[in-house]
């Protein structure tokens, strides 16, 4: 008897108090901005941001999660960069000059570029650190990307102890030469590998160097608190005048995802990417944060992979069968405020993405009808019929690939194919689903490396990316036109034939169907009003650089100090505000 | 003596088995160590490349020996010709140095990232088991000298309500009140001065602290209740002792032997780390360190906070042993 009414007491306590969480908890007002106005900058201040996840290196030459990159695009310029739609620009180089053949790539350095240390930036230091970064006792995870240019294989393979292809020929100018003519190589030049180092990081990699470059901001002693934050200051040596406006950025690390909307409210945090999709809708439906927000650009795709070598999806039949059995419309409706249906092969805002190809799309009866033409006739009505025997279907711990998972099975039960979800871990499930003869279909992804097409095209679908472990062609799809297409495209300069050759591709794809491509997922991103110049940069993540502050200081201290109120306020609605 | 020799031998065994199992179940689970490190996305010849610059390309046996000849080796001779780095990432115990390798993930000396959080961690359970023992004994004494009468039901509802509540929920509204709403608090983090330490253990311990005080309370109320009514406590109170010293001294040290042991089973567990609320208050310890390990597969970390739990707990049981000898004068006769 006592039980009972302890337990009635507990869960009415439980209730009272989870009332007055996060669930109902109403957003606070954003936080107010001071005077400055747009046309002039202010200059100042630090910018705080949050993570969920962490990093690992700020070693570009070992650099491989998105993470790591906000900050290693900080601390180090390239000859080229990407700009906030993902074009290329000239960075440290002030100019480059590519030959008649597409074969040599000539860049002339700006002058009197310093690095953190205070040297001054050559060419030498451009080869010594593409040579630093390429070396096979580099843990480079995107080394293989340069073998296109001359002697890379065979530096890689300890055949020589320079790169041939890397020639200084002058102290500022610095000639890369390629095996062939390459549309991807400046996009592959502008990520952060090849980036200049100080002459402290040497000729090899060190897991122990204190990371110092040409960047905007500069790492001091003890700016790396592991696991917990990093604080990289202004380069006031940078060469670019004026800027950076910013005195320093601090990145907050694994701060748990609802902690983290929490600091942002109280101005602890000045921008916020990790939100619940509870969270996303709230501040989308408020006027006040929605004006505040910006959704990042699409970089990812993502689909249902299936094994042209395992049956039942060896039948080019079923495959479309899968593809037109897949309402995306469901997928969406998942996580409506981040995930966009889209079922081309390139994300949408990825150069080479081409609206007017036409693409899968949902389509019972003729799912039904390629169902029947593989030899598997399925009657909805009955639930007679099918492909008789049971698919195990692996996918991974997180909430939207679990849901999605289940609405796929759902689909697919429609049309007399059953699957079996087998929930792994992430490791597990990149372990499994990317070994030979392992899994028949599984829900895959891909997010840019670079922006550009032949990234999503070649790692996918090129037979030259199978492998028995570790493949990227995760459906083995094998077909020598489509690798024609592709390898012509990624040699291809003129930009209207690489699209062309593209667009072509993507009709064999949408027709073969190795995949059944889904959606795409874009991030919401939400600031602070006193934050201006912060918007989602196509790669990496915010456009730091041009940001600037212009906080009011009264107005945040208020919201800091502890109030007489707040114990009311613990239980109301909405607090009235008199910012 | 004998009996703690043969004990600390049996803890040695323990240790060892813990380490060799988890070595092999690490090394046959169908993921790629290699391919973590490298990211999800990256080509096999880079994936080939980072695993054989971490020695994954070996068989297990030989990884196993390697690990086990390093973990436990000899400091060098004065005068051997030896290259220092080789054992600059051991931790010195007289003439015995341990190595648990370098992270794949941080590419750091394991001893050195161990050597961080340990500190944070211990400091952590320390005030949890702190919490956990005011509350617990302050509030079992209560409920079982007002037994069914309404303070009694108070507390025991309360306790439940602790025990019952996950420490993810019960955390989540402590940093939701003390952290967010009234800002009495840091919403996480471990702070730089001792001071911001201090404000910055109180959410987490709390968290850990009322979850375990729930168990403490309801332990001590119910040895409590049974040893109010022994005879010695009858006799004590004949003799016209006042309440507060049979409490004290003749009942309270009695219900204090099943609680040793339960505290020091506690503490060994919380040295290894409370995952949950270390990852929620991103408290630097070794739970949230372990969490991150398991997930990327860093398998030298994985062994690491092992080995650090596993002799935690072994240290936890040999103090047990010990608090029952001091506690109980039955056991020294025997």
């Amino acid at each position: 008897m006592r039980s009972t009414h302890a337990s009635k007491l507990t869960g009415a306590a439980l209730l009272v108090l989870l009332s007055g969480t996060g669930c109902s908890d109403p957003l606070a007002d954003p936080l107010p901005h001071g005077n400055a106005s747009e046309a002039a900058p202010v200059r100042g201040g630090t910018l705080r941001l949050g993570n969920f996840g962490d990093i690992r290196t700020l070693d570009p030459a070992a650099s491989s999660d998105q993470l790591g990159d906000e900050a290693v695009q900080l601390l180090f310029s390239g000859l080229v960069d990407f700009d906030a739609k993902g074009a290329v620009f000239t960075d440290l180089a002030e100019k480059i000059d590519r030959s008649e053949d597409g074969l040599a790539y000539t860049f002339t350095l700006r002058t009197g570029v310093r690095f953190h240390d205070g040297d001054e930036l050559t060419a030498d230091d451009v080869k010594r650190s593409v040579e630093r970064s390429l070396h096979p006792d580099s843990p480079n995870p995107v080394g293989s990307f340069f073998e296109n240019i001359a002697g890379v294989i065979e530096y890689t393979q300890r055949k020589s102890e320079h790169i041939s292809g890397v020639t200084v020929d002058g102290r500022y100018v610095v000639t890369f030469h390629l095996l062939r003519s390459d549309a991807t190589f400046l996009p592959l030049l502008a990520l952060h590998a090849l980036r200049p180092v100080c002459k402290s990081g040497g000729d090899r990699y060190s897991d122990s160097w204190a990371p110092c470059g040409t960047g905007p901001f500069k790492l001091l002693p003890g700016g790396w608190d592991r696991g917990r934050s990093l604080t990289l200051v202004r380069h006031d040596a940078y060469f670019k005048p004026d800027m950076p406006r910013l005195d320093a950025v601090t990145f907050l690390y694994n701060v748990n995802i609802v902690t983290e909307r929490f600091k942002f409210e109280s101005g602890e945090i000045d921008a916020i990417r990790d939100l619940t999709q509870a969270d996303t809708v709230r501040f989308l439906a408020d006027p006040r944060w929605k004006a505040l927000g910006a959704y990042e650009p699409a970089r990812e795709i993502h689909g249902e992979s299936m094994n042209t070598e395992m049956a039942p999806f060896d039948n080019v039949e079923v495959r479309r069968a899968v593809a037109a059995a897949i309402d995306r419309d469901h997928l969406r409706l998942l996580r409506a405020a981040n995930v966009i249906v889209s079922a081309h092969p390139v994300p949408p805002d990825v150069p080479g993405f081409n609206a007017n190809v036409p693409t899968q799309t949902y389509d019972y009866q003729a799912a039904l009808e390629h169902m029947k033409r593989a030899g598997y006739p399925y009657d909805p009505k009955t639930g007679e019929g099918g492909y008789p025997h049971r698919i195990s279907y692996t996918a991974y711990k997180q909430g939207f690939s679990e849901f999605a998972a289940q609405a796929v099975q759902q689909d697919l039960a429609k049309i007399g194919i059953r699957i079996d979800i087998k929930i792994v871990s992430f490791a597990t499930y990149l372990s499994t689903t990317h070994r030979r003869h392992v899994s028949a279909i599984s829900p895959q992804g891909w997010s840019q490396d670079y922006p550009d097409a032949s990234d999503f095209y070649e790692s996918l679908f090129l037979s030259r990316s199978i492998n028995e472990e570790d493949t990227g062609n995760t459906s083995f799809y094998k077909n020598p036109e489509l690798d024609d297409l592709l390898d012509k495209a990624h040699h291809e300069l003129d930009p209207q034939k690489r699209q062309a050759s593209y667009d072509h591709a993507e009709a064999i794809l949408r027709d073969d169907a190795p995949w059944a491509f889904t959606h795409s997922y874009r991030w919401f991103d939400v600031h602070q009003p006193y934050v201006h110049g912060l918007a989602p940069h196509a790669t990496w993540v915010w456009d730091i650089q041009n940001t600037w502050l212009d906080r009011a200081t009264a107005a945040i201290s208020r919201r800091s100090v502890i109030s007489e109120v707040s114990f009311g306020s613990l239980f109301t609605t909405r607090e009235k505000s008199d910012r | 003596m004998k009996y703690f020799l043969g004990r600390f031998a049996w803890a040695m065994f323990v240790v060892w088995s813990v380490v060799s199992i988890t070595f092999f179940v690490e090394s046959v689970l169908p993921s790629d160590p290699a391919r973590m490190v490298a990211g999800a996305q990256a080509r096999p010849a880079d994936v080939d490349r980072i695993r054989t610059q971490l020695g994954l390309d070996r068989p297990v046996w030989t990884r196993y020996a390697i690990f086990m000849r390093r973990l436990v080796h000899l400091a060098p001779r004065a005068n051997a010709n030896e290259d220092p780095k080789t054992h600059a990432g051991c931790v010195s115990l007289g003439v015995l140095h341990f190595d648990l390798g370098r992270s794949y993930e941080q590419r750091r000396p394991v001893a050195t990232i161990l050597g961080e959080r340990l500190p944070r961690t211990v400091a952590l359970a320390l005030c949890a088991v702190f919490v956990q023992l005011t509350i617990g004994l302050f509030s079992g004494v209560i409920a079982a000298l007002r037994k069914g009468r309404a303070l009694d039901t108070t507390v025991v509802a309360a306790s439940l309500l602790g025990v019952s509540a996950p420490t993810f929920v019960l955390g989540l509204i402590l940093q939701f009140v003390f952290g967010h709403k009234l800002r009495w608090l840091p919403l996480d983090g471990f702070g730089s001065t001792f001071a911001e330490h201090a404000k910055s253990v109180v959410l987490p311990a709390l968290t850990l602290g009322i979850f375990g005080a729930a168990y403490y309370t309801r332990l001590i109320r119910d040895e409590m209740i049974v040893l109010m009514q022994e005879d010695y406590v009858r006799t004590a109170r004949a003799k016209g002792a006042g309440t507060f010293r049979i409490v004290l001294v003749h009942a309270l040290r009695n219900a204090l032997m099943p609680l040793a042991t339960v505290v020091a089973l506690d503490l060994g567990a919380l040295v290894g780390g409370a995952i949950v609320t270390e990852s929620l208050f991103r408290w630097p310890g070794l739970g949230a360190l372990s969490v991150t390990a398991l997930v990327d597969r860093d398998g030298p970390v994985v062994m690491g906070t092992v080995i650090v739990t596993s002799c935690a707990i072994v240290l936890a049981n040999l103090i047990a042993d010990a608090a029952y000898f001091t506690l109980d004068p039955r056991i020294r006769k025997t």
